[in-house]
C-alpha cells in the first residue's frame, strides 16, 4: 500500500463529483491510500491569483502548511489546483519578500510552512509510482476496439513541470493502450478548453471547445478522457451549447481517465459515477458495461 | 535621472572570465554582463544614478582590466509603471523580452485581445500604464501556458498577465468589454466567506450580477446587443438543469471548519499590503 495526502479540490464536490466517485474504487485496486487533507480550503485558483498575489499565495500556503504536517506527498486530481499549489511552492522559493509576508500571515493563523511539500497530479502519481505494467495486470475487462481520444488539456502538462511533454504528451495515450483500447490521433490534445473563462467569456470558450470536439470526432474517437474537472465540464456540459452555436451534432461522451480505468478493471458502472455525464456514456460503452 | 551605457572591456588574461564576471556582478550599477568575442572580451550594461564615468573609472582600476571603452551613453527616462510591474512576482520577465512574437503566435485567444501579449510587453516598457491596465488582454488569457513553454527568453507571459490583472484590480482600472473581472471577484468573495467554492452559488451570483449590471430589460430599447446577451443567458438554463439533475450542482455550500483561521490569515495578508 502506498500512502498520499489527498487534495480533492472544490470541483470534486460538485461538477466533477464523478471524478471523486471513481477515484475511490480505482485507487483501492491500485493499492493507493489517498488520505484526504483535513479541512483543506480552496487552492485560490486563477481568480484569486489574478486579484491579489499575496492573498492568493496565503490561500494555497494554508493547504501546504496542513499537508506538511502529514509528511506525505500532496496529490490532487485537478490540474488547476496542481498548477496553483505548485506555483505557490515555487514562488515562495524564488521571492523571499513574498515568503516573509506569507510566513507572517500564516503565523496569524497559528501555522508555519517550511516549503517541503511535493505537490503532484493524481495522473502523474498513477503513471510514475504505480506504472502501466501494474495497471495492465489489473485489467479484467479489456476495452478492445474502443477508440478513445486522450485529452490532456493545458495545466496537466504546462507550465513544464517535467512529467510529460508540454505540447505532445503521450502518457494518457499509453494508458488507453494498456487498458486494451485504441488511442486516437488527437492533434489538439493539449490545446486549451477555455477553463473558467467559459463562464465570463462563453463565446470565446465555445469556439475553443468546438475545435477540440472537431479534432477528436474527425479522428474517429468514440469517447474522450480528461484528467481535469474544468476540461471535463467544458467538453461535457457545454457540448450542447457548441452544437447549438455551430449547428453540429457532436455526441461524444467525456469520461475521467479514472472512470475508463474502472470500466477496464471490471468495476460496476454505478460505482464509477458513469450516470453523471450530461452526454450519456452508456451507448458508446455498452459493449463493456 | 539615470544614465545607461554599455562598457566594452578587454581583459589582461582571457582565462579569468569567471572571477571577472563575479567581480562585475557584485557591483550594484551593473545590470548585466555578457561574454563577447573580437576586440573586447566582456560587455557590461550599466545603469548609474549620476554618471557612467564613475562606474567606468572603478572598473578600469581593476587589475584584470587591460582596456575599457564606453559605448553609447544615454539618459533613461524614469518608468514607474515598468518598475511597478517588475516588482510583482512574475512581472520581472518583461525585461528579458526580445519582441520575437512567439507568445502572440501561440495564444489561442489572440483574436479577442485588444493588444497582443508582445504589444502588451512593448507598452509596459514604453510606460503606457493606462492603456495596458484598461485593456482586455489579460482578462481573456485562459492561463494555458503555451506562450510560457515556448518563450525563448523565459519571460513567462502567463504570470505577467496575472500580475497585470492584480495591478488593474488594485488601481481599479476596468475594461468594459469583458466580465472576467466580475467573475473573478465573485469567486474570491465566496472563497473568502466559505473557504471553498460553491459552484451553484458562484454561477448564480455571477449571472445575476452581470444580468442586473449590463442586461436591464430597459436596455433592450437602446442596446441592440442586449437581446443577444439575454438570449445567451437563457441558453444556459438547460445546461444548469442537466447538471442539477445529475447531482453535479449541490444546493448547499460547504464551509470549512477553520474558516476563522483562514480569515485571520487573509486579514493579516491584507494588512501587509501588496508584495513589493
Amino acid at each position: 500500500m502506498r500512502y498520499y495526502s489527498y487534495f480533492p479540490g472544490c470541483s470534486l464536490e460538485a461538477t466533477a463529483v464523478a471524478y471523486g466517485i471513481s477515484i475511490d474504487p480505482v485507487s483501492a485496486v491500485l493499492q493507493m491510500e489517498l488520505i484526504e487533507l483535513e479541512d483543506w480550503n480552496c487552492c485560490g485558483s486563477t481568480p484569486y491569483g489574478s486579484t491579489n498575489e499575496l492573498e492568493a499565495a496565503c490561500m494555497a500556503a494554508r493547504n501546504l502548511a496542513l499537508a506538511e504536517k502529514t509528511g506525505l506527498d500532496l496529490v490532487t486530481p485537478c490540474s488547476s489546483c496542481y498548477v496553483t499549489l505548485n506555483k505557490t511552492n515555487s514562488s515562495l522559493r524564488s521571492y523571499p519578500e513574498l515568503k516573509s509576508r506569507v510566513d507572517e500571515a500564516l503565523a496569524a493563523g497559528g501555522l508555519k510552512y517550511g516549503g517541503t511539500v511535493r505537490v503532484r497530479h493524481l495522473w502523474e502519481v498513477i503513471f510514475n509510482d504505480i506504472g502501466l505494467d501494474a495497471i495492465k495486470s489489473k485489467v479484467r475487462n479489456s476495452l478492445g476496439g474502443l477508440k478513445v481520444a486522450p485529452y490532456y488539456g493545458c495545466q496537466l502538462v504546462r507550465p513544464d513541470l517535467g512529467f510529460d511533454k508540454p505540447e505532445d504528451p503521450q502518457s494518457l495515450d499509453r494508458l488507453i493502450a494498456s487498458l486494451g483500447a485504441e488511442p486516437t490521433a488527437f492533434p489538439l490534445k493539449s490545446h486549451c478548453c477555455g477553463g473558467s473563462l467559459v463562464i465570463s467569456e462563453t463565446d470565446l470558450a465555445l469556439d475553443l471547445i468546438h475545435q477540440l470536439l472537431e479534432s477528436a470526432a474527425s479522428n474517429g474517437a468514440e469517447c474522450i478522457i480528461a484528467a481535469c474537472p474544468l476540461c471535463h465540464t467544458n467538453l461535457d456540459a457545454y457540448q450542447g451549447l457548441v452544437n447549438m452555436k455551430f449547428k453540429t451534432r457532436y455526441n461524444l461522451p467525456v469520461l475521467f481517465f479514472t472512470q475508463l480505468m474502472g470500466i477496464a478493471f471490471g468495476i460496476e458502472p454505478r460505482a464509477l459515477g458513469l450516470d453523471r455525464g450530461v452526454v450519456p456514456a452508456k451507448k458508446a460503452l455498452a459493449q463493456w458495461l | 535621472m539615470i544614465t545607461k551605457a554599455y562598457l566594452m572591456i578587454k581583459m589582461v588574461k582571457r582565462d579569468g572570465y569567471r572571477d571577472a564576471l563575479r567581480d562585475l556582478q557584485a557591483m550594484p550599477e551593473i545590470k548585466s554582463v555578457e561574454l563577447v568575442s573580437g576586440e573586447y572580451d566582456l560587455m557590461a550594461m550599466v545603469e548609474a544614478p549620476v554618471t557612467v564615468a564613475v562606474v567606468a573609472k572603478k572598473i578600469r582600476e581593476r587589475g584584470w582590466v587591460e582596456r575599457l571603452y564606453t559605448l553609447g551613453v544615454e539618459t533613461v527616462e524614469p518608468n514607474p509603471f515598468l518598475d511597478e510591474v517588475c516588482s510583482i512576482p512574475g512581472g520581472e520577465g518583461v525585461l528579458k523580452c526580445v519582441q520575437c512574437g512567439m507568445c502572440t503566435a501561440s495564444c489561442p485567444n489572440i483574436n479577442r485581445m485588444v493588444y497582443s501579449p508582445r504589444k502588451i510587453i512593448a507598452l509596459i516598457r514604453a510606460g503606457r500604464r493606462d492603456e495596458v491596465l484598461a485593456s482586455n488582454s489579460m482578462w481573456v488569457c485562459a492561463s494555458c501556458y503555451l506562450c510560457t513553454v515556448r518563450c525563448p527568453r523565459g519571460v513567462k507571459p502567463t504570470e505577467l498577465m496575472h500580475a497585470l490583472e492584480c495591478l488593474a484590480v488594485q488601481h481599479r482600472l476596468s475594461n468594459v468589454r469583458t466580465s472576467t473581472p466580475a467573475m473573478y471577484q465573485t469567486f474570491v468573495g465566496i472563497i473568502r466567506r466559505n473557504g471553498r467554492i460553491h459552484e451553484l452559488g458562484f454561477m448564480g451570483r455571477f449571472y445575476l450580477r452581470t444580468f442586473f449590471s449590463k442586461l436591464r430589460f430597459s436596455a433592450l430599447r437602446t442596446d441592440p446587443l442586449a437581446a443577444v446577451r439575454m438570449a445567451s443567458l437563457v441558453k444556459m438554463v438547460p445546461m444548469g438543469l442537466a447538471l442539477l439533475q445529475r447531482g453535479r450542482l449541490p444546493l448547499r455550500p460547504k464551509k470549512i471548519k477553520g474558516i476563522e483561521q483562514l480569515r485571520d490569515i487573509l486579514n493579516k495578508a491584507q494588512s501587509l499590503g501588496e508584495v513589493r
